[in-house]
């Protein structure tokens, strides 16, 4: 049963992904209407991106949490 | 002429195949040295199911990838106190003196750092040899980034920014040079809860002490406004049950400041680990480089974080949206801008 669990909170990831993905999609836009900011947007996506990561981690550290704790 | 025959010595493709001269793009080298490392460490040490002696037979895939695995309390190298073991169940917090294999890790690293420190700082000269100017390079770059994302007022919370970012970055990175992850004894000092929590912790406790002497105890007053009561009770107790939330999520920002972390370098860890087990050399270095990119997001979030977080501790509550205004907005607007909402932190 937490292997079901813990596969079941491995979706959590899908959120982060999705986040990521528009952040991408939207600074490359961003980039090419403006591209002298270029390394300004490329420096924030890269920060705001590793935010959105660090939610997907923690529907990952519940799954972790579901196997390993009886 | 296109093919001038002329020696160069930049090397600009590694499959030019004119002779002599050119050397291989140094990057060829380190990918080539990882892939020996592995296929050395795969014939050296090969996996052995858990529980097992080395050379026990161990099928492909699951015995490897069960043998490479690493769970998430580290693996203790000098048990302090063996007359009581470690309580071991379903508890989640227990405390137990021990020397774990993080812990060693975390030494060897912080021993690095120091002894590179002393040896760039004990005769400084106005004209710095490599080592002094390759540390003053990183702690300008350090200092600018710093001051670019929290404005002029971050100038006194950088050294504690580059402490953590120096440190954290290199816990990160010692997780992937080739014998911590194969050897039993030595693992990636942030891919242990323990470590990553004592961090979160002193950083709350820093920007929570700089909340504190900026505004004295009028910071409590954030969380608990009863000034707005003054001007009505309805007003009041919107103002309490906003202040609740507010102290909701200051207490929530070390559970993200240290889960953030453990869950990236422990996880890209595993990942690592599984890539090696299926897969012995090729893939594990693409899987490494990705690591290293990581790794060094990571450990600039997690000081970044911090930094802004003594930053907005510091401000008095009128001021907050100007804080959250200068201190994510990127450093080539000038003037105002305020923003029409502001943004929820």
């Amino acid at each position: 049963m937490e292997h079901l669990g813990a596969g079941l909170a491995a979706f959590g990831v899908l959120g982060p992904s999705i986040a990521i993905g528009i952040l991408t999609g939207m600074s490359s836009a961003a980039i090419s209407r403006n591209p002298d900011a270029a390394s300004e947007i490329r420096g924030l996506a890269i920060i705001l991106a590793g935010f959105a990561e660090g939610l997907g981690v923690l529907a990952i550290v519940v799954g972790l949490l579901a196997i390993f704790i009886k | 002429m296109a093919n001038d025959p002329e020696m160069e010595t930049v090397a600009t493709d590694a499959t030019d195949t004119r002779p002599a001269r050119r050397r291989a793009h140094p990057l060829i080298w380190l990918i080539l040295a990882v892939v020996a490392l592995d296929v050395i460490a795969f014939v050296v040490a090969p996996p052995f199911p858990r529980g097992g002696a080395p050379g026990d037979a161990c099928a492909f895939p699951v015995c490897f990838i069960d043998g490479n695995l690493e769970f998430p309390p580290p693996h203790v190298v000098w048990d302090l106190d063996p007359a009581n073991p470690m309580p071991s169940g379903s508890l989640v917090i227990a405390f137990h003196p021990s020397i774990t294999s993080t812990l060693l890790t975390m030494w060897i690293v912080e021993l690095a750092l120091l002894l590179v420190g002393f040896a760039a700082t004990r005769r400084p000269r106005p004209v710095p040899g490599r080592l002094q100017n390759f540390v003053e390079w990183a702690y300008d770059s350090l200092d600018g980034f710093a001051r670019s994302t929290g404005g002029p007022a971050a100038a006194r919370h950088v050294p504690i920014f580059a402490s953590f970012f120096i440190f954290i970055l290199f816990a990160n990175w010692s997780g992937l040079v080739s014998p911590v992850g194969k050897v039993e004894e030595l693992r990636a000092p942030t891919s242990d809860v323990n470590v990553t929590i004592g961090l979160a912790l002193v950083a709350f406790t820093y920007f929570e002490a700089q909340g504190f002497r900026a505004l004295g105890l009028g910071y409590l007053g954030k969380f608990f406004p009863v000034r707005e009561f003054r001007n009505g009770i309805g007003a009041g107790s919107i103002a309490v049950f906003v202040g609740l939330i507010e102290l909701m999520l200051e207490l929530v920002k070390p559970v993200t400041l240290s889960m953030r972390l453990f869950g990236n370098i422990y996880g890209g860890e595993v990942a690592l680990a599984v890539v090696t087990a299926l897969t012995v050399a090729l893939l594990p270095v693409m899987i490494v480089g990705l690591e290293a990119m990581l790794n060094f997001v990571q450990a600039l979030i997690f000081s970044t974080l911090t930094l802004i977080f003594a930053l907005v501790a510091m401000e008095s509550h009128h001021e907050e949206h100007a804080v959250h205004d200068g201190a994510l907005s990127s450093e080539g607007s000038t003037g105002h801008e305020h923003l029409a909402t502001s943004p929820a932190h």
